[in-house]
């Protein structure tokens, strides 16, 4: 069981956002293994460390201490091994600048960090239980902010 | 140049002196041939009267030999014989004389010839006489016959001497009559050449002294207008230098020199002077468009700086161009302005607009940075109060249920707050992209973003036909989403309500709002509406940041999408303004250019 479940990454510096995650993921009914990397930094080393095995998908929050997520998303999209990730980012900010670099960078996709923990759950389940490769191959800037109908 | 006088009258003036000399020249030479034909006929005259003269002492002569052999004849005494040997000597003479005189006519010289040949044949005839009247020999027949023919010869003579007189004095006539026809035609036509040339001096002198009275008048306005000048220089700070390119002559105004720091005519500038005096910083820059300004014909506006003769530093700004005067002399006019005091109100106008958009940097940074760093606490907080459960709210008490509440009311509206706030510093920060884009389809677009509102409020909207505009679409949309809104959130209660969109071509000198704007045509939308209206005092307040007319428990609302609505139109150039009364609805006017 535990070998089919989905390995979720997030790199976020902030305690009571992982904490909300952690939460949210345990509610939620698909199988997974969540861990945490606290800054751009760490995030970098996990990933180049062969012996970890890489996420399923990356939760990216971009405001982040000593390595931004931005920084991050461009040096991974740059390394052969990781160019292929599946990166969510995860971020406060809902500003144009932000979404439309990020999308122009590579990453899968946006999520505004909600200011509802029911809210989170539902994002939280929506992604990862997207058909990832139906949603890279059709993605474009409309559909690359994720919104909850 | 067009100041400078045209003296055409100078040529005019020429050719009236070139045409007097010339008359002057043909009188004179007129005179001396008169005087020369004078000389000529008195001449012959002289020359007529002595043949005459010389005719009549050969006829003389002759009379005298006749008259001795008659004497001799009757007396036989030899005494009478004496003139008639002498008369042979002065009839040679008179011949040689005559033959001299007659030289020069062929017909005289024949006549004289014949009269020659006759006075020989008389001589002879004499000398027979004698032969004949001498008693040893006398023969009397003989003697009559050669005195008979010595008488009709001594006719011969005198009617050929006659004839000789008389073409003498008919040559002389007709020498006479062409001298006199000429005398008498000389004077009428000197007079009248004389005073012809006498007209031409006058009206020469009435030309030069009219140029000169013009001249005079051009002289004293050239003196005013170049004291104009040289007074403008002064006040205008500005000089004027010539550089006369073919004689390679540097001309400085009186300015030129005051504004370098000397008294004017101080020194005799040269072209490379003034690179005497340009801060060594410019100077590279400064002496290679002087070479240019020869191939350019034309300096283009250089700044640069200059050391004034007591150190002090002015700034210049210098121009020039390259004339070409009337005698096609290539001249350099060179314009200096001494724009030390604009450029140091420029340099003070930069620094406070660099102090200006630094503040409004920061500002907008500040807006945007606390806007979003605000979000992060109070998101937590939203989240936090989200995940109180309903049997954790059913542990606490009736107060506590309340008051979690209103953390909850207040956290909600800090949120729209921020997120307004956000969206204002948004409209002033982000890229202005103008797309063309139709009016029409961004309105539907924010008629379908308020969908459920006015569905809630039963509005109806009567929209117009809009144009397509180059316009930052999604603000185009936010501004109809803002404005519409508006009118629904204040509609009567019980009312329905409803919006009247509509849209008209306008030009820009119609509205005092507009017209220090660059665009002539503009589209004039208005927004009525059948809601309470507002008193027409706050028309300019409402688009005040955070003015609200309203309580916010009444009408919750933050003050800030009016403000947008501002911002938003002025982005485009625009202008937006409201009316209304109390309970009689408002109508909000956007002006958007062409």
């Amino acid at each position: 069981m535990q070998k089919n479940a989905l390995h979720i990454l997030l790199a976020d510096d902030d305690d009571d956002d992982r904490l909300f995650f952690k939460d949210a993921f345990e509610e939620v009914k698909v199988q997974t293994k969540v861990e945490f990397v606290f800054d751009g930094l760490q995030l970098m080393e996990h990933l180049n460390n062969p012996d970890n095995k890489l996420p399923d998908i990356l939760f990216l929050d971009l405001n982040m201490p000593k390595k931004t997520g931005k920084e991050c998303l461009i040096e991974i999209k740059k390394t052969e091994r990781l160019k292929n990730l599946i990166i969510a980012i995860y971020s406060t900010s809902s500003s144009d600048e932000d979404i439309e670099d990020t999308f122009i960078e590579g990453a899968n996709i946006y999520i505004k960090k909600p200011s509802d923990f029911n809210a989170l759950k539902k994002i939280i389940n929506e992604v990862v239980t997207l058909n990832w490769h139906y949603h890279t191959s059709g993605l474009n800037r409309d559909n690359f902010l994720l919104s909850l109908k | 140049m067009k100041w400078i006088p045209k003296f055409n009258s100078s040529n005019s003036l020429r050719v009236i002196f070139i045409i007097a000399i010339f008359i002057l020249l043909f009188l004179s030479s007129i005179a001396y041939k008169h005087n020369r034909d004078l000389n000529e006929s008195s001449k012959l005259v002289i020359h007529t009267y002595e043949i005459n003269v010389q005719l009549e002492r050969l006829i003389s002569a002759i009379k005298d030999a006749e008259t001795g052999q008659r004497g001799y004849i009757i007396t036989s005494n030899p005494k009478f014989l004496t003139p008639y040997i002498y008369s042979r000597d002065k009839v040679n003479r008179s011949f040689i004389t005559l033959k001299k005189l007659t030289s020069d006519n062929p017909k005289q010289k024949q006549n004289l010839e014949n009269l020659f040949s006759l006075i020989i044949q008389e001589f002879k005839t004499f000398e027979n006489c004698l032969k004949y009247s001498n008693p040893k020999t006398y023969d009397k027949r003989k003697l009559d016959n050669y005195l008979f023919s010595g008488r009709i010869l001594m006719e011969n003579i005198r009617f050929q001497v006659e004839k000789m007189k008389d073409i003498e004095k008919k040559f002389l006539e007709k020498r006479l009559k062409k001298y006199d026809e000429e005398i008498s035609l000389g004077p009428i036509f000197s007079i009248s050449l004389f005073s012809t040339a006498l007209t031409f001096i006058l009206l020469a002198y009435r030309q030069i002294s009219r140029d000169l009275i013009r001249l005079k008048i051009y002289n004293k306005k050239l003196l005013i207008s170049s004291g104009l000048m040289s007074e403008s220089e002064k006040i205008g700070q500005f000089s004027t230098w010539q550089w006369d390119l073919n004689t390679d002559k540097m001309d400085y105004s009186d300015n030129q020199f005051r504004i370098l720091g000397f008294q004017p005519n101080a020194f005799v500038p040269n072209k490379d002077t003034f690179l005497d005096f340009v801060h060594p910083e410019d100077k590279e820059a400064i002496a290679a468009s002087m070479e240019n300004i020869i191939n350019n014909k034309e300096l283009p506006f250089s700044y640069y700086k200059i050391i004034k003769s007591d150190n002090e530093i002015r700034h210049f700004k210098s121009t020039g161009k390259l004339l070409t005067d009337q005698n096609g002399n290539n001249i350099l006019l060179g314009i200096n302005f001494d724009i030390t005091d604009e450029h140091l109100l420029n340099i003070e106008l930069q620094e406070r607009n660099n102090e200006l958009e630094k503040s409004n940097k920061e500002l907008a940074s500040f807006n945007h940075v606390a806007s979003h760093d605000l979000q992060e606490p109070l998101r937590k907080i939203q989240t936090f109060i989200s995940r109180i459960s309903e049997t954790d709210r059913a542990a606490i008490s009736d107060n506590a249920k309340e008051y979690l509440l209103k953390i909850e009311t207040s956290a909600k509206r800090m949120r729209v707050l921020i997120d307004d706030l956000l969206l204002f510093s948004r409209t002033n920060t982000t890229k202005k992209e103008f797309i063309k884009s139709d009016l029409n389809g961004l309105l539907e677009n924010a008629k379908s973003e308020l969908a459920v509102i006015i569905d809630e409020k039963k509005g109806s909207l009567k929209v117009g036909k809009l144009p397509k505009l180059y316009v930052i679409p999604y603000q185009i949309e936010q501004l109809f989403i803002n404005l519409i809104g508006n009118s629904l959130k204040y509609s009567k209660p019980e009312i329905a309500p409803q919006i009247i969109i509509h849209c008209e071509k306008i030009l820009s000198n119609e509205i005092p709002e507009l017209i220090d704007q660059p665009f002539k045509k503009f589209y004039k939308i208005t927004f009525t509406d059948n809601g309470m209206g507002f008193d027409p005092q706050f028309k300019d307040n409402i688009f005040v940041l955070f003015q609200r007319l309203h309580s916010k428990t009444d009408y919750p609302g933050t003050g800030i999408g009016l403000a947008i609505c501002k911002k938003i139109v002025e982005n485009h150039k625009g202008y937006i303004k409201a009316d209304s009364k109390p309970s009689e609805g408002s109508v909000f006017t956007v002006f958007l250019p062409e």
